[in-house]
């Protein structure tokens, strides 16, 4: 590896600022986990078909498995780690243990990124328009019942 | 007048689908999932591990001819690399046949079948070290078909013939079977093709191996008997197998999966012979090649019923193909061939099957184990029986029911049980049933169905398995009262039923109660998390000897207090006098007593049938089932609307437990009979991610409702069935069934594609 291929990019990762130097098609699930240390976004297919990966990119769902570090230069980055702690995201995670919306967890992270910047949009969205964004969310322990219900729960008209 | 204990009986206890959700509560780890605070073995990520990557086959079946790592192990940066010479001990496991190597040595059996790894102190020259491995290959004859693969001259994989296991069971001689052919006025024949299904654990197989500075290994790693991994690694590093440990819990969904080893004998070798930390996580394709999947089956059935729709005889030849090696292949096709009698009568019963090795890939367990490829067949069959005599679905299942103390399904001794009929009669009073002449049928785009569906289906492993395990109760020096299991947490809500289990049977509160599981240093040999069968385990054991223990401790108790036993009542949080008045609390006595806390090791007994039928089980629980499907007349798409489902498993110890393991079972079912098969030409996989292979999404499921028939035999011996597994047992079928309804056409082969459906309405418009 030639230092030469390296890129740096500054961002801002949960309020803090971070620099990273790595390949610039490094991909953010990579930079996370192993550089950072931040194992809370969970790598799945790494393709974008399950958004165990989801984080916030300037306020908005990205999937971190595809997203590359080059294009990070400036960006605001918001993961599990932070929105998992704060009162923003306490409804959603309420909402899905009550419900029965978590078995093995390893979905857990994403739905929760997912479902949290669907709770705070403005106007907040019906139960049938949250249900389809979760159209990218795969869980394959429970069969969605708990989700189904935690999604009736908090967006209810 | 006294109730025969036999007489048809409607069910008594039974949860309703609102008082099971009133009644869930949250899951202890509920939050520390959801907020990304929970470390998974594959999230052990430290600085100083080295990467590991694993050299597989390009072919699916060859001789290695040679393999010269050299170059490789020269590479700066490279700290051990890994073939089958490296291995100290046996370099082949399994279960009831040894036949896996950890790594291949003269042959390669599948694609992707490993043959080197290397340990780097980065992914990129863990990467360029494989690729400087020099391999010859000599291409073999690719057997990729169970019938080519047993048929004279094909190439053994192993031994002398494809043939691994097989099962033949017979109730009726000739003269009888004639007898029996002869009085039937219907007769229905097919034959079913069942798919390659894959698990997909959202977490793929990984984990961490490393040195523990003693002179043993460490390996945290998900899977589902940390005791049987540790032995295997442990035998194949020529150890001492108290000098490896292994964590395997919390575990990022298995479903079988993780039953079986697949790459930590790699890990550990590599972590083994570089001294070091190795991490290793695979990627979603390499998770494909080396994982097990659902085994495939062909199932002929053959099957006839009198005019007054009694059922007379079932011939059943079934032929599945278990891949490249054993593993659970030999269970998996007995509890196929037991499984396709069903909970009926048959006056006849012929049934064969076969399992055959082949090339494509490995089949292993899978939740619903062998026996939901044959009863998604039966159902049909059944179905297509009664509407041959006219009789619905529902009537003409209730008429052909073995009796509760009928024999098992292979003429075995069983636990006597009327669960299939409390089931059904569950659902003959479903609005949806009652109501299904006013169902929609049709419109001008759509077509609905209705779908019925009954199984049993067995707890714990047949005759001859691993059915016994040992549990520890110990109190805790904070006054917790700890149950270890060597069971692994997998979102079963392990914990939750042993904080329930323990509550119940030692009375005290489940606040008292701190599982400690998934460990094999801290908990005797608990056998697998498999085979529906923790629950039960745990409460046997507590059943047995719970009380027992607790007497223990009131004697330890009592003499702190210097008053005797009998004055002292044991409930939630420690002791309290006659009348009722706490004096003693469980950390105050834990506190108090000198020397070793008290504890016991409790072994529970294999529990089997009596009767000499290898690989039989003893214990059964029931589901019936009511599927509601729309069909999509223009464009194929089906829709499943509403699933309905009645439990008969005893009784419920965590209904949001139950709910979970139902609710997740019916979409994998579900999955088997939309869209999950796993395509493979030529042994390879046509599908390595989650673009070609789908799984159902939230937009995909049906409306789930259970009703949770708690009603046992009197003098019931078991207590609660398993309710890991049943679900997709009972889903696939009654969705089956529907889907058949809705297109007046049997179904002979999943996944039910929209051109199958278009094809088959273009026949039946
Ligand atoms: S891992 Fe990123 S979407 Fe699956
Ligand atoms: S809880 Fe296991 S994948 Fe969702």
């Amino acid at each position: 590896m030639t230092p030469a291929s390296l890129i740096e990019v500054d961002f801002t990762l949960n309020g803090q600022p971070a620099r990273v130097r790595c390949e610039p098609t490094r991909r953010l699930l990579s930079v996370l986990r192993e550089d950072l240390g931040l194992t809370g976004a969970k790598p799945a297919c790494g393709i974008g078909r399950c958004g165990a990966c989801l984080v916030w990119m300037d306020g908005k769902p990205v999937n971190a498995c595809l997203l590359m570090a080059c294009r990070l230069q400036g960006r605001s980055i918001e993961t599990i780690e932070s929105v998992g702690q704060t009162e923003q995201s306490a409804p959603v995670r309420e909402a899905l243990a009550r419900a029965g919306g978590v078995q093995c967890g390893y979905c857990g992270p994403g739905l929760v990124m997912m479902l949290t910047h669907l709770y705070r949009q403005q106007p907040r969205p019906d139960a049938r328009e949250a249900s389809a964004q979760l159209c990218g969310q795969l869980c394959r322990c429970t069969g969605y019942g708990g989700l189904q219900r935690a999604v009736d729960l908090l967006f209810a008209d | 007048m006294a109730e025969h204990p036999h007489a048809p009986r409607s069910p008594r206890q039974v949860r309703d689908p609102a008082s099971l959700l009133a009644e869930a509560r949250p899951r202890a780890d509920a939050d520390a999932k959801l907020s990304g605070r929970t470390r998974y073995p594959t999230d052990r990520i430290e600085a100083g591990q080295l990467h590991a990557a694993i050299l597989g086959s390009p072919l699916p079946h060859a001789r290695i001819l040679s393999v010269d790592a050299s170059a490789a192990a020269g590479l700066p940066g490279v700290h051990a690399v890994v073939t089958a010479a490296d291995i100290p001990g046996p370099a082949l496991f399994g279960l009831r046949h040894v036949d896996r190597p950890a790594l291949c040595g003269d042959r390669v059996r599948c694609i992707g079948d490993p043959i080197a790894a290397v340990a780097a102190d980065t992914p990129e020259i863990a990467r360029a070290a494989l690729a400087a491995i020099r391999l010859r290959l000599e291409p073999l004859q690719v057997i990729d078909d169970a019938l080519a693969a047993l048929a004279p001259g094909a190439t053994a994989l192993h031994g002398r013939s494809n043939l691994l296991h097989q099962v033949a069971h017979r109730r009726a001689d000739a003269a009888q079977w004639a007898a029996a052919e002869a009085a039937c006025t219907h007769v229905v024949e097919a034959v079913y093709e069942s798919p390659r299904q894959m698990h997909v654990c959202l977490e793929t197989e990984g984990g961490v191996a490393e040195p523990d500075g003693a002179g043993g290994l460490v390996l945290w790693w998900g899977c589902q008997n940390p005791e049987r991994d540790r032995q295997v690694i442990a035998a194949m590093l020529g150890l001492p197998p108290g000098r490896v440990r292994v964590v395997g819990s919390p575990v990022g969904g298995s479903y079988g999966a993780k039953d079986e080893l697949t790459v930590q004998p790699i890990a550990a070798l590599l972590a083994w012979k570089s001294g070091r930390a190795v991490r290793l996580h695979l990627s979603r394709p390499a998770s494909t090649d080396l994982g097990v999947k659902r085994h495939p089956m062909r199932i002929r059935m053959r099957s006839g019923c009198d005019g007054d729709g009694r059922l007379r005889f079932h011939e059943v030849d079934i032929l599945a193909d278990t891949g490249a090696y054993a593993t659970h292949g030999p269970e998996v096709l007995d509890a196929a061939a037991e499984h396709a009698v069903g909970p009926y009568d048959w006056p006849a019963l012929s049934i064969h099957a076969r399992l055959a090795y082949t090339n494509n890939g490995i089949a292993g367990a899978f939740r619903g184990f062998g026996a939901v490829q044959v009863q998604w067949a039966l159902e049909q069959q059944i179905d297509r029986l009664a509407r041959a005599c006219g009789i619905d679905p529902l009537a003409f299942r209730q008429r052909n029911l073995s009796a509760p103390d009928a024999p098992g399904p292979l003429g075995q001794q069983v636990v006597a049980s009327d669960g299939p009929r409390l089931a059904l009669a569950q659902i003959a009073r479903h609005p949806l049933w009652i109501e299904r002449a006013c169902n929609p049928r049709c419109d001008d785009r759509h077509r609905w169905g209705l779908g019925l569906a009954l199984v049993h289906r067995s707890d714990g492993f047949g005759r001859g398995g691993p059915n016994g395990g040992r549990l520890a109760l110990a109190l805790a020096p904070d006054g917790q009262i700890e149950l270890r299991v060597s069971l692994t947490e997998m979102g079963q809500s392990l914990p939750e039923a042993i904080r329930a289990l323990a509550a119940r049977h030692l009375g005290c509160a489940e606040t008292d109660v701190r599982p400690v599981i998934g460990d094999s240093a801290l908990a005797p040999d608990t056998g697998a998390a498999a085979a529906s069968r923790s629950t039960t385990l745990v409460h046997r054991a507590l059943e047995c000897e719970g009380r027992a223990w607790i007497d223990s401790l009131t004697e330890a108790a009592a003499a702190r207090l210097r008053t005797p036993a009998s004055s002292l009542r044991f409930g939630p949080g420690g002791w309290s006098d006659a009348d009722g008045r706490p004096v003693l609390g469980l950390a105050q006595l834990a506190a108090d007593l000198v020397g070793p806390l008290p504890s016991r090791v409790i072994a529970v007994p294999p529990e089997e049938t009596p009767s000499a039928v290898p690989g039989a089980h003893w214990v059964f629980g029931a589901c019936a089932a009511l599927a509601r499907v729309r069909i999509d007349t223009w464009t194929g798409a089906l829709r499943v609307e509403r699933l309905v489902i009645a439990s008969a498993l005893g009784p419920v110890i965590s209904p949001m437990g139950l709910l979970g393991q139902m609710e997740g079972g019916a979409l994998m079912g579900q999955g088997l009979v939309t869209t999950e098969h796993l395509d493979m030409r030529e042994a390879r996989y046509l599908a390595r991610n989650l673009d070609g292979y789908q799984v159902p999404l939230l937009a995909d499921a049906p409306q789930i409702e259970l009703w949770a028939i708690e009603d046992l035999m009197p003098d019931d011996p078991v207590g609660p069935r398993g309710a890991g597994e049943i679900a997709v047992n009972i889903a696939a079928p009654a969705i089956v069934n529907a889907v058949s309804a809705a297109v007046g056409m049997p179904v002979d082969r999943l996944p039910i594609a929209p051109d199958d459906i278009l094809d088959a309405l273009e026949r039946h418009p």
